[in-house]
């Protein structure tokens, strides 16, 4: 039993850890408190004078401000912030609190965890590699596809409010994100990083397949040559960009067959730096993946061709068009971290559970075609599918489209979000708004619209009110009012798969 | 998808037998296993293990990281390390996929060698062989006091010191490894930052002594 330490943080709080490393990250080992409810983590290298003030900034200033704001406690869930500091034996440390239960695998790999990984992290790489996933992973980890949207949409949400707060992570990557497929759950990590713009400068230059082309392309230069770019909100950005993408499709983004040097490591250098190149280019073909020189575990999500970036919708397309191809090598296109996190939401709206109930992704988004299907198991959809277009009026009696669709299935709800144009799904959520306002049924062949609490619901079809506990069908170019207060919605139906 | 070729090169010869080659053995398991538990590892790096004694043979050719099955290892005869380095020249020619204008290849190979004595054959020329093929990093481990630094200090630059070749020493020897191997895998993809010299590795365990 390893003997425990008591001391002090520098705020003058108790510190208690148990003099045994639980594990060891590039710069600091890692010690357990005695109740195992945090950890404290010692830098092995002595930090400068600088090094130290940012540490105080980040579990001083910056944590309150995102925590101790009006729905701070929203946070808690996102980050593993770190929230004091301790000097002991001349090593500087950080107190953080310990993962939840949920970023531990439960059940691990196949054939009765045969890597012996239950229990470890689900640190991001597991999931965002094709390998790992169709190998490795048991089952009951995996999760569905719809999960990895609530991943990305709670990681790009995460990222805004740094951003907001003017705070760069400066090496966001799967290794600093814990996430966890089977309820869809995502926590930053390693936040000690930070980089303040003009403050703070960074001390690495990322992770490896989230760097950015300028940084790579920048790094034989010194730093302070003003040519040097080094991680900020804009590579940030590129970051995020690639983890979504990583997360949705299971492959990288620039990892494709163009050669550029006989040397691996000059040729790596290239292809993420200077040279990058979106594997998918809908012109420049150069760099399409060799799906002859994947390895089979890396397919079928390897193949570019059969799961093409556009089924993630037209909506996260035109992103990843804006982030890999206009802003590869311009920073200043990049979709920003609050952009992510509309369009992942708004794509969730168009996802369908797959009929085939051995489909594994058992998701899909809506493909815009009459007659759709899952395009990873390719079952065709069966029946009539409602689609619901979302229209609101900027001047009163005219509605104008707002590039927002709904998919229905069976038992799906209808939120507030949806029936004004001012709420969004984010964490500013109140209670009262996070009820369904409405529900959706197929009922003797017929697609339902149940009003559960909506006080102006009106079938402007038929010219007709649908009070609370009543039902509207849903037939072709039907129109449904939703709400009479500004922001208040109009939705025009259309029947897929007639 | 470019391969993180990892090759062990491991002295079986008769000064080996008992408890050090025990060490090495129950080493290798400990690295694979710990390797397994790496999902960058996992998706990257395959595994090779040579052994030399009166003469050198590769016990497991170069396999993918979840397939790899410990070869069976015995200590017994004297120290080719010479024809070691050759067949390792060897390997690396027919098992690493060279990169073409069509064809992305592997990684340049990592080289862990370990050895508790001094070469018994001409070692100088497995040396000019081993010197013609290009690698990442090579570590050589001179186990206990009676190995040969001198001729270690010929092959690579990295050079460590087990004072002893008791089952803890190699133990941590192999710990260090695994770290190795595992911050190459994730380092290797970063921008061209291919693992080169002694400070892209992990601080090595206390045990050992680095010789310089």
């Amino acid at each position: 039993m390893a003997k425990t330490i008591k001391t002090t943080a520098t705020d003058g709080s108790p510190v208690e850890f148990m003099d045994e490393i639980i594990g060891s990250g590039g710069m600091k080992d890692v010690y357990f408190s005695p109740d195992k409810s945090y950890v404290v983590a010692f830098f092995r290298d002595k930090q400068d004078f600088n090094a130290k003030n940012r540490l105080q900034d980040i579990t001083g200033v910056y944590r309150e401000r995102i925590f101790n704001a009006a729905g701070g406690g929203y946070w808690q869930d996102l980050y593993c912030w770190p929230t004091k500091i301790v000097e002991y034996n001349g090593k500087l440390g950080l107190v953080c609190p310990t993962y939840p239960k949920h970023f531990f695998f439960s059940t691990g790999s196949v054939n009765n965890d045969f890597l012996g990984i239950k229990g470890k992290e689900k640190e991001g790489k597991w999931y965002a590699s094709a390998k790992n996933q169709n190998k490795f992973l048991a089952p009951e980890e995996k999760g569905d596809w719809f999960k990895y949207f609530q991943i990305c949409i709670r990681i790009s949400r995460a990222v805004k409010r740094l951003h907001a707060a003017g705070l760069a992570h400066s090496d966001l990557s799967y290794k600093n994100v814990l996430i966890d497929p089977t309820s869809g759950r995502a926590a930053i990590i390693d936040i000690d990083g930070l980089v303040v713009p003009g403050k703070y400068p960074p001390d690495v230059l990322g992770t490896p397949d989230f760097i950015a082309p300028e940084v790579i392309a920048t790094k034989h230069l010194k730093t302070g040559d003003p040519a040097r770019k080094l991680p900020s909100i804009a590579t940030d950005r590129h970051a995020l960009a690639v983890m979504v993408y990583m997360y949705l499709l299971y492959r990288h983004p620039l990892r494709g067959g163009k050669v550029h040097d006989m040397d691996a490591a000059k040729d790596e250098e290239l292809s993420m730096g200077s040279k990058a190149l979106f594997v998918e280019h809908p012109t420049d073909r150069t760099n399409r993946v060799k799906t002859n020189q994947l390895h089979p575990s890396q397919l079928p999500q390897g193949d570019t061709d059969k799961l093409p970036y556009r089924i993630c919708g037209p909506y996260l397309q035109k992103m990843f068009d804006r982030a890999f191809i206009d802003g590869l090598h311009n920073p200043a296109l990049r979709p920003t971290a609050d952009e992510w996190e509309q369009t992942l939401l708004k794509t969730v709206d168009l996802m369908q559970p797959c009929q085939n109930p051995a489909c594994w992704h058992k998701w899909f988004v809506f493909d815009n075609t009459a007659k759709p299907k899952c395009p990873f198991c390719g079952t065709e959809y069966k029946g009539i599918l409602p689609i619901l277009n979302l229209y609101s009026s900027r001047k009163a009696g005219t509605f104008t489209s707002d590039d927002y669709r709904l998919m229905v299935f069976n038992n799906q709800y209808l939120y507030q979000w949806h029936v004004n144009r001012n709420i969004s799904p984010n964490e500013r959520l109140t209670d009262e708004q996070k009820k369904p306002v409405g529900y959706f049924v197929f009922h003797n062949s017929k697609w339902l619209l149940i009003n559960q609490r909506l006080n102006d619901l009106e079938d402007k079809t038929e010219g007709k009110k649908i009070p609370i506990g009543q039902a509207v069908e849903l037939s072709e170019g039907k129109q449904i009012l939703l709400s009479r207060e500004e922001g208040g919605r109009l939705i025009i139906v259309q029947l897929a798969n007639k | 998808m470019r391969r993180l070729p990892v090759y062990l090169v491991l002295d079986t010869s008769g000064s080996m037998s008992g408890e050090p080659i025990e060490a090495v053995k129950n080493g290798v398991q400990v690295l694979i296993s710990t390797l397994r538990q790496d999902p960058y590892a996992l998706e990257t790096a395959f595994l090779s293990v040579i052994t030399f004694d009166s003469s050198a043979k590769q016990m497991a050719p170069l396999t993918e990281l979840s397939m790899f099955q410990m070869p069976e290892i015995h200590a017994s005869g004297t120290t080719s390390l010479g024809e070691a380095l050759t067949l390792l020249a060897n390997k690396v020619d027919s098992e690493v996929t060279k990169t073409t204008a069509e064809v992305k290849g592997d990684w340049k190979p990592l080289v862990f060698l370990m050895t508790d004595g001094g070469p018994t054959d001409n070692w100088q020329k497995g040396l000019a062989e081993f010197k013609k093929r290009r690698f990442g990093l090579v570590v050589a481990c001179a186990a206990g006091q009676g190995a040969d630094t001198n001729v270690l200090k010929q092959i690579t630059e990295v050079v460590v010191q087990l004072d002893t070749a008791d089952s803890a020493t190699i133990k941590a020897f192999f710990k260090w490894v695994s770290a190795s191997v595992s911050t190459g895998s994730q380092k290797i993809e970063a921008g061209g930052v291919e693992v080169g010299g002694l400070s892209e590795l992990p601080p090595p365990p206390p045990e050992v002594n680095i010789v310089v």
